[in-house]
């Protein structure tokens, strides 16, 4: 497609000034999160503080913050591993079974992204309670597989749609079982998908805020949304430290999301319809 | 003969000691203090008592103010509750009337604690019904007037006149100009909002809820405090309906507000400023003292505690007038505790003791909550413009709805 | 797979199901449940009171503006943020210097944790000291800017914006994808055949994104409507409920005031409206599967 060069400095501007948009509030952020205590919010504000000072990062850094990021860590990953496995089989079976039947049940199982949180978690809670798993990280683990999983599940599904039939029979035409078909072939096949998908599954439960918040009791079992609230009091809020922490709680996702980003895009691009 | 006494009696005493010997762990949950510094004062209470009474443990549980509703509402429900905890002074009837809380008539009788060693809205708040629900930990008042004292001179306005209805008018109408902004009324979805209306209230003499329980908001000292606040709300900065007393905080704090309405919690924060501040008793029509609003927090023991005798030697060991003032940063409930607290760390003290004396509690009803909720829109709607008599009438309707 | 290890398509699905069923659906149906009984906190002898709280719930003056509330907000968000992502997916596959850049920086909205995106555009609106308003007079518009979320005309409108922002970058990484999918020789005909930009956007490359426009559509409107942070971190539902939507109902109704058994009403309700929507999601997709199934 041939474009003047006109165009191509004003379609350039464009994507510029969207950069902006996007980054903006970002930079606000980091903006307030360099500004000391001691000095207040002036009117109007200020782009960048008087005095910027790192103060707030070592506040925001505390020991608490290490347990935090831990129990953030360990519960996203455990959710991912788990959620992934257990939604490309899912999505698996269905490709390559189209019962009405299972249909039915797919629906069932991706319509449940549809119920309010706030509804059904004291319900829940309880659940774990009678289980004993609150406060661990089971709990967590256990309520966020089975919310992202229905997204994951329709994600995959589109990907796993993409691969053709004929390898499923190939496959049994050298002899090799379903699950060994699943294992050397489908899976490496779709690993575009599964990137995407753990990446997605990876920047939801990282931020979850309702179920961590009623699960959690003690401490030393928060995770990080949660903790950014020990900046919060009954009477006003410490921004500077506040954004500090958001920056540190923000890192690990954006860091995870550049350096697998090519694969994002591309598991998204295989994954799209065709035409 | 005596040999024989002497060594059942020695092992009774070493079989009683290893029986009390057996571990009980006693979970406390609390509001997380915004303090820094008082989480260690805590924990250090926490290792004395356990120091006096040796087979408890207590696990300190200390919950951020934004989630303690709902993680305290969550825990009960679910049957996980602690075994004692703070709670809000609005919250205790309907945990009282939920079942969640036990009675403590008794354990106070014996331990002699009475009404005149708390300030009597907190004592009051601890009570529904007909029985003694929870022992006041702590308590402050709503609101006092802190003021910028270079805003106030430089406007030629005088710190006292901050003290009656008229003067406050006055003064607010000399110091909002030249982008500065007199009066910080706020009116978000938040208590804060519901306590600095209801001193408004209560100092030209009305009712949010009548003795009866009928609603109070349409007598004529009611109508006549809203609708003074509709008078004063153009000195107060743009955007009332979703502020809050933090967004106020950091207006005065930046020296674009003279008058912030605050307890006496604000303060720490205003000493650690480079601000010269001081404080009036709250705002009332000439010659009518002021009323403030009481806020505060209650030591409760929960039905499904285990260990019900061990919370209440721990709500006693803190409220105990030495120990009370230290492990709190609002003002001990314990008068004698509260005397010393503010003379430590108070600017005006005596000034503070007047207002906590005459302060009056919020209505001490079940569905508290949804009082509250209704006086929200009760302020948005009058700040917004809304005729006071209807706004009020509006609100009545409402709370007389709650059956 | 062939037929005789069907079976086995029900193994793997038997965690997810077992899994949703426990934790979703049977909590889902105690819900139900407990709002047909007079469920409330300070009440712990519920009563069964069929449907009366339904009743009441219909008949107080804030359900409607919920559903107006739920109704602008969902329409509104979903809307802007298709109709940006997709404009802006359409920027972003031109080949210029800086596209590479801009693709990697594209998703940070979306990544940063929904309470912090919330609490950072509330103090970018705080009418004294925010971002936007210190823009506004610095720009010389006004000298004291506008009170973006206390305004029962703004602060809707608001919240919009801020949830377009967080959430547009989804919308637009679907469509750069679907974009790139869509098949060139059709293309090549149509320019073969003189069809300028506009006609190959509207006649070639929207029909071939059909679908992909359509599940975007849906599964946005099912994360918009839950969408529970924006709005309660901004506004909690104010001023005098002009941005409560069904999330931020239910979560007052519950938490903040312990009346369970009306938040239980609420949340029956919130699944009806969705429920329609999801209907309408899988007839499309049903019917574009039957599609692919039958071009093998």
């Amino acid at each position: 497609m041939r474009v003047s060069l006109r165009s191509r400095v004003l379609l350039t501007l464009l994507q510029i000034v969207l950069a902006g948009i996007i980054l903006l509030p970002f930079f606000w952020m980091v903006s307030v999160s360099l500004k000391p205590a001691t000095e207040p919010f002036s009117i109007p504000a200020r782009l960048w503080p008087q005095h910027p000072t790192l103060d707030n990062y070592f506040t925001a850094f505390r020991p608490e913050f290490r347990t935090y990021f831990l129990n953030s860590l360990v519960v996203s990953l455990s959710t991912v591993a788990i959620t992934v496995t257990l939604g490309l089989l899912a999505a698996y079976s269905f490709t390559r079974n189209q019962s009405k039947a299972l249909l039915a049940l797919m629906t069932l199982v991706i319509g449940a992204q549809m119920f309010p949180s706030s509804a059904i978690i004291i319900p829940i809670y309880r659940l774990m309670k009678g289980a004993d798993l609150l406060n661990t990280y089971a709990s967590l683990i256990i309520a966020y597989v089975t919310i992202t999983l229905p997204v994951a599940i329709w994600m995959l599904r589109g990907f796993l749609a993409r691969l053709p039939i004929e390898l499923d029979e190939a496959a049994a035409l050298d002899g090799a079982g379903p699950l060994r078909a699943f294992f050397l072939i489908i899976v490496p096949l779709s690993s575009p998908g599964l990137v995407a998908t753990a990446v997605f599954v990876l920047i939801i439960t990282w931020q979850e805020f309702l179920f961590a918040l009623s699960f959690t009791s003690t401490k030393d079992m928060r995770t990080l949304p949660v903790g950014m609230n020990d900046f919060i009091g009954q009477y006003g809020i410490r921004y500077g430290e506040l954004m500090a922490s958001s920056v540190l709680v923000s890192l690990p996702v954006v860091a995870v999301f550049f350096l697998l980003q090519r694969q994002f895009v591309a598991g998204l691009t295989a994954g799209a319809v065709k035409g | 003969m005596r040999e024989k006494i002497l060594l059942v009696a020695t092992l009774a005493l070493i079989t009683s000691a290893s029986a009390s010997a057996a571990d009980l762990t006693l979970k406390f949950w609390d509001n997380q203090q915004t303090e820094s510094g008082l989480s260690q004062y805590q924990q250090e209470a926490v290792k004395s008592f356990e120091a006096a009474n040796p087979g408890i443990h207590v696990e300190v549980t200390t919950v951020p103010y934004p989630e303690y509703q709902q993680r305290l509402l969550t825990a009960v429900q679910g049957g996980n509750a602690p075994d004692v905890s703070t709670i809000d002074q609005i919250w205790v009837a309907a945990f009282a009337q939920a079942g969640a809380i036990e009675p403590l008539d008794d354990q106070a009788k014996t331990a002699g604690i009475t009404s005149d060693a708390f300030f009597p809205g907190a004592w009051a708040s601890a009570n529904y019904g007909s029985h003694l629900w929870g022992v006041p930990f702590n308590v402050d008042v709503w609101s006092f007037s802190f003021y910028n004292a270079d805003l106030l001179k430089a406007a030629n306005v005088d710190p006292e006149s901050l003290a009656t209805f008229e003067g406050l008018k006055a003064a607010g109408a000399k110091l909002t100009t030249n982008g500065k902004f007199g009066l910080g009324l706020f009116a978000h979805k938040g208590e804060d909002t519901v306590v600095v209306l209801d001193s408004f209230i209560f100092s030209n003499g009305g009712k949010v809820l009548n003795d009866d329980g009928s609603c109070g908001l349409t007598s004529a000292p009611s109508i006549g405090a809203l609708k003074y606040l509709q008078s004063i709300a153009p000195y107060a900065p743009k955007g009332v309906a979703n502020a809050d007393s933090g967004s106020m905080r950091e207006l005065f704090l930046n020296g674009s507000l003279a008058v912030e309405f605050w307890p006496a919690l604000e303060q720490p924060t205003l000493q650690k400023s480079k601000l010269n501040w001081d404080f009036v008793d709250g705002t009332a029509p000439e010659g009518k003292k002021p009323v403030g609003t009481y806020g505060g927090w209650n030591l409760v023991v929960y039905k499904s505690s285990p260990n019900k005798e061990a919370a209440w030697k721990f709500i006693q060991f803190l409220t105990r007038p030495d120990v009370n003032g230290k492990v709190v940063d609002l003002i001990p409930a314990n008068v004698k505790a509260a005397d010393a607290f503010l003379r430590a760390n108070r600017k005006g003290p005596d000034r503070i003791l007047a207002q906590l004396n005459n302060a009056a509690p919020r209505p001490l009803s079940p569905r508290y909550l949804e009082v509250s909720d209704i006086e929200v829109t009760l302020a948005q709607d009058v700040y917004g413009g809304m005729d006071a008599s209807e706004a009020a009438a509006k609100a009545c309707k409402a709370i007389d709805a709650l059956k | 797979m062939l037929k005789r290890d069907r079976w086995l398509s029900w193994v793997f699905l038997a965690p997810a199901m077992i899994l949703v069923g426990v934790l979703m659906y049977y909590p889902m149906i105690g819900t139900v449940i407990e709002s047909l009984h007079s469920t409330s906190f300070i009440n712990p002898k519920p009563q069964f009171v069929g449907l009366d709280l339904y009743r009441r719930v219909f008949a107080s003056s804030e359900f409607s503006a919920i559903v107006w509330n739920s109704c602008v907000w969902t329409i509104g968000v979903v809307l802007l943020q298709n109709t940006l992502g997709f404009l802006t997916a359409l920027l972003l596959n031109q080949r210029l210097p800086t596209t590479g850049l801009m693709r990697s920086l594209i998703l940070l909205p979306w990544v940063l944790p929904g309470v912090v995106g919330a609490i950072l555009w509330r103090f970018m609106y705080d009418p004294q000291l925010g971002l936007i308003n210190s823009f506004l007079i610095r720009l010389g518009l006004t000298d004291q800017g506008p009170a973006w979320l206390a305004g029962a005309s703004t602060a809707m409108a608001a919240s919009i914006i801020a949830a377009v922002w967080k959430g547009f970058p989804f919308s637009t990484v679907v469509y750069l994808a679907a974009l790139q999918n869509v098949d060139q020789e059709q293309i090549e005909a149509a320019i073969m055949d003189g069809a300028g930009r506009l006609r190959r956007l509207l006649y070639v490359v929207l029909p071939a994104m059909r679908e992909v426009i359509v599940t975007n559509l849906l599964l946005t409107t099912i994360l918009t409507f839950n969408y529970f942070d924006m709005i309660w971190v901004l506004t909690r539902g104010g001023p005098q409920n002009a941005t409560h939507i069904f999330p931020t109902k239910i979560y007052e109704l519950g938490f903040g005031q312990f009346r369970f058994g009306e938040a239980a009403t609420y949340g029956v309700f919130s699944i009806v409206v969705l429920a329609l929507l999801l209907a309408l999601y899988f007839l499309v997709q049903h019917s574009a599967v039957r599609r692919l199934v039958s071009a093998r």
